[in-house]
């Protein structure tokens, strides 16, 4: 049988990596790497990078010669007239955008189908969001289109917004199938109220896609109920998390630790972290509470810890390295999320991997994963603080919920992603 | 021919202090280290104040003092964490301020040891420092503080009292103009319910010109000659000049290119010129009279322009972190531990609390430019990082000796 041919964009990727994105992609592609003919193109990559069973392409390494066979065929007009793009878009702010909805644009040719040196320049600085995120996410479907009318694949998936133009572009040029995968929404990083460009540019790659793959059934609600996308289009799938050897270390001091890590922003849930804090340690004192991450928030979060007297047991790390962090899970006795909308998780995957009970937000995908672990809404403080406690002192709880993480983590693989990705190709291709 | 009043005396007082400034103590040292504090930066700062100000400024006050045929006098406070610094990393200073101090014409003030603000917390805590540097002065310098100065001034009617019952004939305050008539500030004032000791009110005027505002070449009085303030401090209505600062303005704060030694210099020869005389605080409680009441109920101090707490307390982090370090001195002291009791009180250093102070404008300047941290808040979890790992060690003695008694 012929290996489907998959043209896969995707935004960070090793080592440029912000977030779980870069992580999610990089995993996916290796596992699906010896199912299907893989490229995958990004804004940019390092020359050095290993590479690992599948074609990677850099936009900051294409240049114009790349792309001159193609340039006269290609019209970029596809999502909306653009003269101007608006200042500061950034994926990981928590702050609601402020821009006007685009309109789809009228006229019908614009010079600014040209590709330029300048606009692969744009690629080079290491930044892959900053002020000029609109531009790049622009010119990177250009280039995606162009690279692809002189490419061979069958069918195109793209990881979240920023690569969804371009899946949309290389969609409208080659007629192949487009699947895209969504990672995280606006929804989640700015509320339901969340309107504006990247809102508008989601709604429109998951309009213009055959099939949407969100990363768990909680993320596939909100792709329902806030952008009105049909179910029969929603394939949800689980993430997979790399097997890491998670081993204890030797106890520092008295008191058990409690571990929040992440960006320190609205969508985390930072500030309930604090408020389970002080609810716990009411009843339980000998208890330390650890949030690693750094985010707009920290200074904010420090004042009100301070203020409701918690520092002392309640410390801050601010950035940690990997190292780091997997020094802190190794003494790390109770992993809470309490975020208010997580579409996985990756961390609490990665933290039961040390064997570590988790606390987590009902708001989010991996609590679909880890079956075991307990779950209480995020704005539920009692009921998170509740169960802290009861895994802080129930032994025979806390063996059970280690237990039922630990088959589940084994279920959860990239493998077993890989292969519900391919189920969709199929669907797609059959 | 007329007989001239006498000139008001001059009353110098410096302040020699040098904080312990504290590693950047993360989370993962908890547990793990029992040390907190950059022995490698403290003792470079150290190094450069001691190149700066120490040596040349000591220098300048002997030659000053003993070519003033005894009317030139000044009085120094030094910390016993400074003075500590002193013999562990440039004993050359310290021998330079015993030479000082030899020379007769210099009184040496009490102090709490640790530059602490016990006096806000802890009667028994705030007199066990007073009573650790006293000993610690006898040792170095041989001779017995007579007169009070309270960690950057901190002064209260209840401080005064306490001052009192431990011996004191006289205490340092701030001359707060809003309590007190600038017109009275010359003179000594004494707090309602002390009996015998006197209260020294510090002239900011005169004081922050050459402290604060020497080198500013905004200033209108910019620049100030020796003549000038010769001719002010003459003017003055009043018998004493009470002009309290850090040591450390001399040569640091204003740096020798301002022209602060030569200043000096000029100035105190000058004065001695026309006829003026310097006293210390032991001699103005002395020679002088009592000429009003200082009715001062909340704790005011030298620093900012509040004058009063909020430099050290003004944040809910700082609120926090000295009634933590306070809130534990029970059972540090049931330890009976001398190198943890000795830790904890370092860490009491009104210096760390300071530096986490969010304060903006002029008043935020001071510790931001000084704080070994680069935001209040580094400050802030930083101390408390530490105050942990403290903590950690006190429940660890404390339990180990339950089991013994």
């Amino acid at each position: 049988m012929k290996r489907t041919r998959v043209l896969m964009l995707g935004w960070e990727f090793p080592p440029a990596i912000n977030g779980g994105l870069g992580v999610a992609c990089h995993g996916l592609a290796k596992a699906l790497a010896s199912q299907v003919d893989l490229q995958v193109l990004v804004p940019q990559i390092d020359r050095d990078l290993p590479r690992e069973g599948f074609e990677l392409r850099g936009a900051n390494e294409v240049t114009l010669q790349d792309l001159a066979a193609t340039e006269k065929h290609y019209r970029y007009e596809s999502f909306a007239e653009v003269e101007s793009i608006p200042v500061s878009l950034d994926p990981y702010t928590s702050e609601e955008s402020l821009l006007e909805k685009v309109v789809r644009g009228t006229k019908e040719w614009v010079e600014f189908s040209q590709t330029t040196s300048e606009h692969i320049g744009l690629f080079g600085n290491g930044d892959l969001y900053g002020d000029d995120l609109g531009m790049k996410v622009i010119q990177f479907s250009k280039i995606a289109a162009k690279l692809a009318l002189q490419s061979d694949f069958d069918l195109i998936h793209a990881h979240d917004w920023m690569t969804w133009l371009a899946g949309v572009e290389v969609k409208r040029v080659t007629g192949k199938p487009l699947v895209v995968h969504l990672h995280a929404s606006q929804y989640d990083r700015a509320g339901p109220d969340a309107r504006g460009w990247i809102y508008d540019l989601e709604k429109l790659g998951m309009q213009e896609a055959d099939r949407v793959i969100p990363v768990s059934h909680y993320t596939g609600r909100v792709v329902e109920s806030h952008y009105g996308i049909e179910r029969a289009k929603l394939r949800p799938i689980h993430n997979g998390a790399e097997p890491v050897s998670g081993g204890r270390i030797r106890r520092r001091f008295p008191e058990k630790v409690v571990l929040f890590l992440g960006r320190l922003t609205a969508q985390k849930g930072p500030e309930f972290f604090l408020e389970i804090a002080g609810k716990v340690i009411e009843r339980e004192p000998a208890v330390r509470f650890v949030m690693a991450g750094t985010g707009d928030k920290l200074r904010q979060l420090i004042e009100t810890g301070a203020f409701k007297g918690l520092g002392g047991r309640f410390h801050f790390t601010g950035f940690l390295t990997k190292e780091k962090v997997n020094e802190l899970l190794s003494m790390t006795d109770v992993y809470c999320m309490p975020s208010v909308s997580e579409p996985f998780g990756l961390s609490a995957l990665e933290a039961a991997q040390f064997g570590i009970p988790a606390v987590l937000s009902r708001q989010s995908g991996v609590a679909e994963v880890l079956q075991g672990a307990l779950k209480a809404d995020y704005w539920d403080t009692n009921l998170m603080a509740e169960h802290i406690v009861r895994l802080l002192t129930d032994r025979e709880l806390r063996a059970k919920v280690v237990e039922q993480a630990a088959a589940d983590i084994e279920a959860a693989t990239w493998d077993a992603a890989a292969r519900k990705v391919m189920k969709v190709y199929h669907e797609l291709l059959s | 021919m007329m007989v001239a009043s006498p000139l008001p005396a001059p009353c110098i007082c410096f302040q020699v202090h040098q904080p312990y400034r504290l590693t950047s103590y993360d989370f993962f040292q908890i547990g793990q280290r029992s040390y907190y504090e950059d022995d490698e930066l403290n003792q470079r700062m150290f190094s450069k104040v001691a190149e700066k100000c120490y040596l040349p400024a000591a220098q300048l006050f002997r030659r000053l003092i003993e070519n003033s045929e005894g009317r030139f006098r000044i009085a120094l406070s030094f910390t016993g964490v400074v003075l500590e610094q002193m013999a562990d990393y440039r004993p050359d200073v310290l021998d330079s301020f015993c030479d000082l101090v030899a020379t007769g014409g210099v009184e040496v003030l009490g102090e709490t040891y640790y530059h602490s603000l016990a006096s806000l917390y802890s009667p028994p805590e705030f007199q066990r420092q007073i009573g650790l540097h006293r000993a610690k002065v006898r040792e170095v310098f041989g001779v017995e503080p007579k007169v009070f100065r309270n960690t950057e001034l901190i002064y209260s009617n209840r401080i005064a009292t306490e001052v009192e019952s431990l011996g004191f004939r006289g205490v340092l305050a701030e001359g707060v103009p809003w309590i007190h008539p600038l017109s009275q500030v010359n003179s000594l004032a004494k707090a309602p319910g002390t009996k015998s000791v006197k209260t020294l009110l510090r002239n900011s005027f005169l004081s922050d010109d050459l402290a604060f505002r020497f080198s500013d070449k905004t200033w209108k009085g910019y620049p100030l000659t020796a003549r000038d303030y010769c001719e002010r401090l003459a003017g003055m209505h009043g018998q004493l000049l009470n002009i309290f600062m850090d040591f450390e303005a001399i040569g640091e704060h204003q740096g020798r290119d301002s022209g602060s030694f030569r200043f000096w210099e000029e100035f105190v020869s000058m004065y001695l010129e026309r006829g003026g005389e310097f006293v210390t605080p032991s001699m103005a409680v002395t020679r002088f009279e009592v000429k009003s009441d200082y009715d001062c109920s909340h704790p005011t101090s030298w620093i900012d322009s509040e004058r009063e707490r909020s430099a050290w307390v003004g944040n809910a982090m700082q609120k926090e972190a000295t009634l933590k370090i306070h809130g534990i001195e029970q059972a540090v002291m049931e330890t009976g531990d001398p190198r943890l009791i000795h830790s904890w009180s370092k860490l009491q250093c009104s210096d760390h609390f300071h530096y986490m102070s969010s304060k903006v404008g002029s008043d935020g300047l001071v510790p931001r430019y000084s704080s070994p941290f680069e935001t209040s808040y580094d400050a802030y979890i930083y101390f408390m990082n530490a105050l942990a790992d403290l903590q950690i060690r006190v429940d660890r003695i404390n339990l180990a000796r339950s089991f013994v008694v």
